[in-house]
């Protein structure tokens, strides 16, 4: 096991200290670089945090676990891919080879902020049991299978998780009416 | 496979192309189960709208706590400034160490040319030496971007390349290795090869070369323009 996999495995348990020093350890240097593309200071943190989001996800994915690169390098990669989307967002011209290599697999949902039932299941989320939640956000936000999310909170068979999994989706749906 | 195994296996990643076909046929063909997928995207959004909201807040009180902590430490700071002048005056008309500015002013630059986004295995010889750079093994990055600009004469190889000796310790090389740059091309490269050398300059006691190359930088804008001019005014 490399360092790079020691971290990611921290960040998928949301290990405090871990993103903690994720963010402080790479914070300058990212400003650093990405002080040519004339963003205000605040602009900058706030694409920063979303990069380091996006890691965080990504790792709880499991997109990253065979990660061949360092995490900083990771990291930075999201940083300037989120930067273009932001510079093209507002019509600026950007030199494109700047840009070329970089592809992630990042869902950027902002259209769909507006979206209502969205926001009013955003609401109702929040209002669920813990075992509900649990179960919707491993499947859903997380990525995993029904057979692993059997295992991680110890259902006796698929059919049960699957049971439970349809009626968390019903009281999410009253919840959010 | 019926309708339900379908949008499992859909928001489990695992549909086939073929799979996804008929997906999309059930979804075109049956409204109410067009509306019941529709409803489970939104659920998913609405996670993890949810679960950024909550991260981002943290990160945030991260950087709300920094800012409280140097508003202190600028009051310490002013305090012992006050000593400090108390004490001895003529400490202050000494021209600062070249050698204590360039620690104070230098920073590793980070790897922004080949990131490995998708954990794909790529060993091909950037790659490599980028992997080197990030993990901190300078002697080994130098020697593999030294090889990548020996074959391709990119700029960035021989950037990180200078990079790597500066992180060495070896500033008087890495100033003979930026040589081979033309200063007077105007690429990305050009305002951190500027700055760069002229820290290096710095560090081997160069005022004056160190100074001209600052001026050029505070001249125009760039992205190193302000470091430059503060940096400048120290040298003063």
């Amino acid at each position: 096991m490399n360092e790079s996999s020691v971290v990611i495995d921290l960040l998928k348990k949301n290990d405090e200290k871990t993103i903690r020093a994720v963010y402080n350890d790479n914070k300058n240097g990212f400003i650093l670089f990405a002080k040519r593309y004339n963003l205000s200071h605040d602009d900058l943190i706030d694409v920063y945090q979303d990069a380091i989001i996006a890691l965080i996800e990504n790792a709880k994915k499991g997109k990253i676990d065979d990660l061949k690169s360092s995490v900083t390098t990771y990291l930075f990669g999201i940083g300037k891919f989120m930067i273009f989307q932001k510079l093209k967002k507002e019509g600026k011209t950007i030199a494109m080879d700047d840009f070329e290599k970089v592809e992630i697999v990042y869902d950027d949902y902002s259209e769909e902020e507006t979206n209502l039932q969205v926001k009013l299941l955003q609401n109702g989320f929040k209002k669920l049991g813990e075992q509900c939640r649990k179960v919707l956000q491993l499947f859903y936000y997380e990525e995993k299978k029904l057979d692993e999310i059997q295992t991680l909170l110890g259902y006796t068979n698929k059919d049960v998780l699957k049971s439970q999994k349809s009626r968390c989706l019903k009281q999410l749906k009253e919840l959010s009416k | 496979m019926d309708k339900e195994q379908l949008v499992e296996r859909y928001f489990e990643n695992q549909l086939s192309e073929e799979e996804h076909k008929i997906l999309q046929n059930y979804l075109d063909t049956d409204a109410s189960f067009a509306e019941e997928f529709a409803f489970q995207k939104n659920v998913k959004q609405a996670i993890a709208l949810n679960e950024r909201a909550e991260l981002k807040q943290k990160l945030q009180s991260f950087e709300s706590s920094k800012s409280t902590k140097r508003w202190i430490s600028k009051w310490s700071v002013a305090a012992s400034i006050a000593v400090v002048l108390g004490i001895g005056y003529w400490f202050m008309s000494q021209s600062p160490d070249t050698n204590e500015l360039y620690d104070q002013y230098y920073q590793s630059y980070p790897n922004v040319v080949a990131p490995t986004v998708r954990g794909e295995n790529k060993t091909d010889l950037k790659s490599q030496a980028f992997y080197e750079y990030d993990s901190g093994n300078y002697q080994k990055a130098y020697e593999l971007f030294s090889q990548l600009y020996a074959i391709d004469k990119d700029d960035y190889a021989l950037f990180y390349s200078s990079l790597s000796l500066i992180e060495l310790n070896k500033s008087q090389e890495a100033i003979a290795l930026m040589d081979q740059f033309d200063l007077n091309k105007d690429n990305g490269f050009t305002p951190y090869f500027k700055w760069y050398k002229a820290l290096s300059y710095l560090k081997v006691g160069e005022k004056e070369k160190a100074t001209k190359l600052l001026q050029s930088l505070s001249e125009n804008q760039n992205p190193q323009q302000e470091q430059a001019q503060k940096l400048l005014k120290e040298l003063d």
